[in-house]
């Protein structure tokens, strides 16, 4: 008898009922006894020097409890690398951008707050400020972190076999430079904390986040509270694409202020801090240049990519090196030399999202299609011809195993009927296409584990114990799934306690796809181990070998006799009575080089797996108005195997409206520091009438390491739509576009250009 | 003094008369199911019914809204039912961080109940003042279209 699965259905998740009542309880939802209100003093300068602040007003004012300033912090300076360490996350000496933290209060009530802000009395003195890449680098620049020369900030550099000899070789050679303006996370659920420190010493903080233990880590070090005393709780999260990745300056303020008041404060911030003061996108400038065969293969690739960092470090190294490393993890790169240099500037500091810069991929598709055009290819031949395989190697020496890739491409060419249509659509119409990688996880030294544990009742029921956080992509219905799979009990049967560092072991965090591949391997594997020591007993009680025995709905039987059965919650008593209790541990690290550095070492084995996607886009271009119209989307992509369908088509979906829609729209506009659209009504966010319809296709390639053969599932998508339809827009009118996003402007602006050098279009 | 009817409830509250109504709604009535995303009336995630119509909650003062019915999300399931929006959002995944959910259905409940047999588009229009950034919307149009089918007694 086989056992029935849960894998490859789309059942409802776990989350939804609370989500679909109003009962799930978000960090600006609770309320806690003697719970006070904060408010955060903020810099109006982009970069000022600090003479004094005086807080004698606002402390004095009735239902004050607490004000602090940078003289309160502990002279600490949060860096996610030893080498990155500058940003105290409250400002000492110097503002380096509009926003940052000079002060917090709390109060009574958020207007008592609100008052005692406003009476902070500090004094600057203003310095000059950059805010461009050109601004930042320019001779004579202002220095805005002492240690910076020339304000760069992070360089990586990768140079792999003969570039300059390899571009000697080629038959075609094309060059581009193309820029991209940053955008805003969006994340439906404005940032808010809430923190409280007990007399005991004890500091329970409630806080969005992408990883507890890093959160928890990286506030002990930074309070100088030891970490067991740190604890950063469950709570439902409103969405996060990168952007609460790491402590954020508003926890610590929020902190500190508990530590002082010894009451717990919560801080919301309003939608506009949200946008000018948490964390936001990389604007980027990248020269590149590539070197082709005849036949199509490319033999040689040049960059030089810009990032705007903001005015701190942030996860600097990485979001620095992600754009390169997703793309080499795609195609054959045998002669590569990338530089990329991250530039600091008096904006707020800038995070990974992940679009994973726009115009480096977007460069990449143009160079391709452009290439193939001079060879006169099918630029989805050209893609194939260069393709990794399973087992090829990337240019910094990662193996690849698992690889849907070609498959990917041929699927949404065939899904879309590109053969019929690229080249041949009417004019103004046009179809494009994007195809990409990504590691699922990343070295993280002993972080890239993760290890769950999981009890049983007397019921036979179980609960699983995972630092796992759920952001809304779904990673806690994902382990449960994979917990009642892997054990044979119904989903009902599974709790869950998750992403709280008190209880729950040591896990990356969600990030780089690594949720489902490396958390979600630790889970199956504690199930694993719930399972062997359930049947070892189900062995001695039904005289039947282990290898005989399975589990169904909680119920242990012999595959070859089923009337031979015990239930699971009869074994768990049957434990107990033995005073063994059943308690199953698991934990998987990826098989990944320890000593991949992102600077000093980049390479070696990068991740424990990787997944592909191609997505195909079709899009009409208004020429009197400008307006691109995405019509169309097919994508396919390789997750290894689905554990639930239904979840990765919603992520594909959202990524087609992220990145696909807000690449016609989305990107924060300045006046120097100031970000003019810090709302949803000035910045553009794709809507509901704006959503193509997407065509989507699975491709199951069962990883050999993947829980049940499962990978990420679908962030790749995410990079592929706005590739895909930057392309379109060229099949459409014979224009690259070359700044991005690719607003109406700046079509009708190429268009009259095109106009004007009177070239015939391609059509 | 004011007096707001919120769930088929009276409630008799003492509130300054600055104060919105998502204010009131969320810190005086703990109805922390209704949402602040933007205290602009630019995202919808506040979105109530008052009289059986979508309002944003942060546009409204809760002096305004004496004298109406106020329906939030906790009081749209009746007698321990989920409405039947309730029940499609969660069958087809229209949920991912649930942040904007609350206003989602609330407005597409109000739609269905004038349109009760409405287009793909039309769904699509009804909802367009209510930014979701996690679903990309397909999986929310889906649900409100298989409440509607549902509501006509297509069982899907």
């Amino acid at each position: 008898m086989n056992r029935e699965t849960l894998l490859g259905k789309s059942r409802a998740r776990i989350d939804a009922p609370a989500k679909v009542t109003g009962e799930a309880i978000y960090t600006a939802d609770l309320k806690l006894p003697r719970m006070l209100y904060a408010k955060v003093l903020r810099s109006p300068h982009p970069h000022a020097r600090i003479l004094s602040i005086d807080v004698s007003k606002a402390t004095s004012l009735k239902g004050v409890e607490a004000v602090i300033t940078g003289r309160d912090a502990y002279g600490e300076k949060w860096g996610v690398f030893p080498y990155t360490q500058d940003h105290a996350l409250i400002a000492i000496e110097k503002v380096r951008y509009i926003g940052e933290e000079v002060a917090a209060v709390a109060a009574e009530t958020e207007e008592i707050a609100q008052e005692a802000i406003q009476l902070i009395d500090v004094r600057y003195e203003p310095l000059p400020a950059v805010f461009t890449i050109e601004e930042a680098m320019s001779e004579g620049a202002p220095k805005i972190h002492d240690q910076y020369e020339r304000n760069l900030n992070i360089h990586v550099s990768i140079n792999v076999g003969d570039v300059d000899k390899a571009f000697k070789e080629a038959d075609v050679i094309v060059e581009d430079e193309v820029t991209s303006d940053g955008e805003t996370y969006a994340m439906m659920e404005p940032y808010a904390v809430v923190a409280q420190y007990t007399t005991d010493g004890y500091l329970d903080v409630w806080v969005p986040n992408a990883g507890p233990h890093v959160r928890s880590k990286a506030l002990s070090n930074l309070l100088k509270i030891p970490l067991n005393k740190v604890r950063i709780r469950h709570i439902t999260i409103g969405g996060a694409f990168g952007g609460r990745s790491e402590v954020n300056p508003n926890d610590f303020v929020t902190c500190l202020l508990s530590i002082k008041a010894r009451r717990p404060v919560k801080l919301v911030l309003s939608r506009e801090e949200t946008f000018i003061a948490t964390r936001q996108v990389h604007d980027m400038k990248v020269w590149m240049k590539t070197g082709a065969k005849k036949d199509g293969t490319i033999i040689a690739k040049d960059y030089r990519a810009y990032y705007n960092g903001g005015a701190y470090s942030s996860t600097g190294p990485i979001a620095t090196s992600i754009p390169f490393y997703v793309y080499e993890e795609t195609y054959r790169l045998p002669n590569v030399r990338y530089n990329g240099y991250r530039v600091i500037t008096n904006k707020c500091a800038r995070g990974m999202f992940g679009h994973h810069g726009r115009a480096f991929q977007m460069g990449n598709t143009i160079q391709m299609d452009r290439i193939a055009e001079k060879l006169g290819l099918d630029p989805m031949d050209i893609r194939l011809k260069n393709a990794l395989h399973s087992g090829d190697k990337t240019a910094t020496g990662s193996v690849i195993t698992s690889c849907g890739l070609s498959e990917s491409i041929k699927t949404a060419a065939s899904m879309s009927g590109w053969k019929e249509k690229r080249g041949k659509l009417p004019m103004y119409r046009g179809i494009g296409m994007g195809s990409l990688a990504i590691m699922c996880g990343f070295p993280m030294g002993f972080r890239s584990g993760s290890s769950a544990f999981i009890r049983m009742n007397e019921s036979g029921q179980i609960t699983v114990f995972t630092a796992i956080v759920d952001n809304g992509q779904g990673n806690e219905n994902m382990a449960v799934t994979i917990a009642a799979e892997t054990l044979g009990v119904p989903i009902g049967d599974v709790n869950l306690v998750n992403a709280d560092t008190e209880m729950t072991e040591h896990d990356p965090g969600a990030y780089s796809q690594t949720a489902t591949f490396v958390s979600g391997n630790a889970v199956m594997r504690a199930a694993l181990d719930v399972k062997r020591q359930v049947l070892e007993i189900a062995s001695s009680k039904l005289q039947v070998s282990i290898k005989d025995l399975d589990i169904q709905n909680g119920v242990v039987f012999a595959t070859y006799d089923p009337s031979k059965n015990i239930k699971v919650a009869n074994i768990a008593k049957i434990a107990m009575g033995m005073g063994n209790n059943i308690v199953g541990k698991g934990a998987y690290f990826p098989k990944i080089s320890p000593d991949r550095e992102w600077i000093k070492n980049p390479f070696g084995q990068m991740a424990g797996t990787y997944s592909f996607n191609t997505v195909v886009a079709e899009v009409e271009v208004d020429p009197e108005t400008g307006v691109v119209k995405i019509v169309n989307v097919w994508e396919a992509q390789d997750c290894g195997n689905p554990i639930n369908p239904k979840t990765i088509e919603g992520q594909i979906e959202g990524c087609v409206s992220r990145a696909g829609v807000g690449a016609l729209q989305e990107e924060l506009r300045w006046d120097k520091g100031l970000v003019l659209n810090a709302n949803f009504l000035d910045y553009k966010m794709p809507l509901s009438i704006q959503q193509p319809s997407v065509t989507k296709k699975l491709i199951t390639t069962n990883d050999p390491e993947g829980p049940f053969g499962a990978k990420e599932g679908a962030l790749t998508c995410s990079m592929n739509v706005y590739k895909a339809v930057v392309s379109a827009v060229y099949d459409a009118t014979g224009i690259w576009i070359r700044e991005y996003p690719i607003t109406p402007e700046r079509i009708l602006k190429a268009l009259k250009r095109k106009k004007e050098r009177g070239k015939q279009n391609h059509l | 003094m004011i007096v707001l009817n919120v769930n088929g409830r009276e409630y008799t509250l003492d509130v300054p008369e600055n104060k919105t109504l998502l204010e009131v709604l969320r810190a005086d009535l703990e109805l922390t199911g209704v949402k602040e995303g933007c205290d602009r009336g630019e995202c919808g995630a506040c979105t109530v019914l008052v009289d059986g119509k979508p309002f944003r909650s942060c546009m409204l003062l809760a002096v305004e809204a004496q004298g109406k019915e106020i329906t939030t999300i906790e009081g749209l399931a009746k007698n321990g039912q989920l409405h039947p929006l309730q029940r499609s959002f969660i069958e087809n995944q229209a949920v991912q961080c649930g942040f904007c959910t609350p206003g989602m259905v609330l407005t597409a409940s109000a739609f269905l109940a004038e349109n009760p047999q409405p287009s793909r588009e039309d769904a699509a229009r009804a909802i367009s003042g209510n930014i979701c950034r996690c679903t990309g919307y397909t999986k929310i149009i889906d649900a409100i279209m298989q409440a509607s089918q549902r509501q006509q007694g297509v069982e899907t």
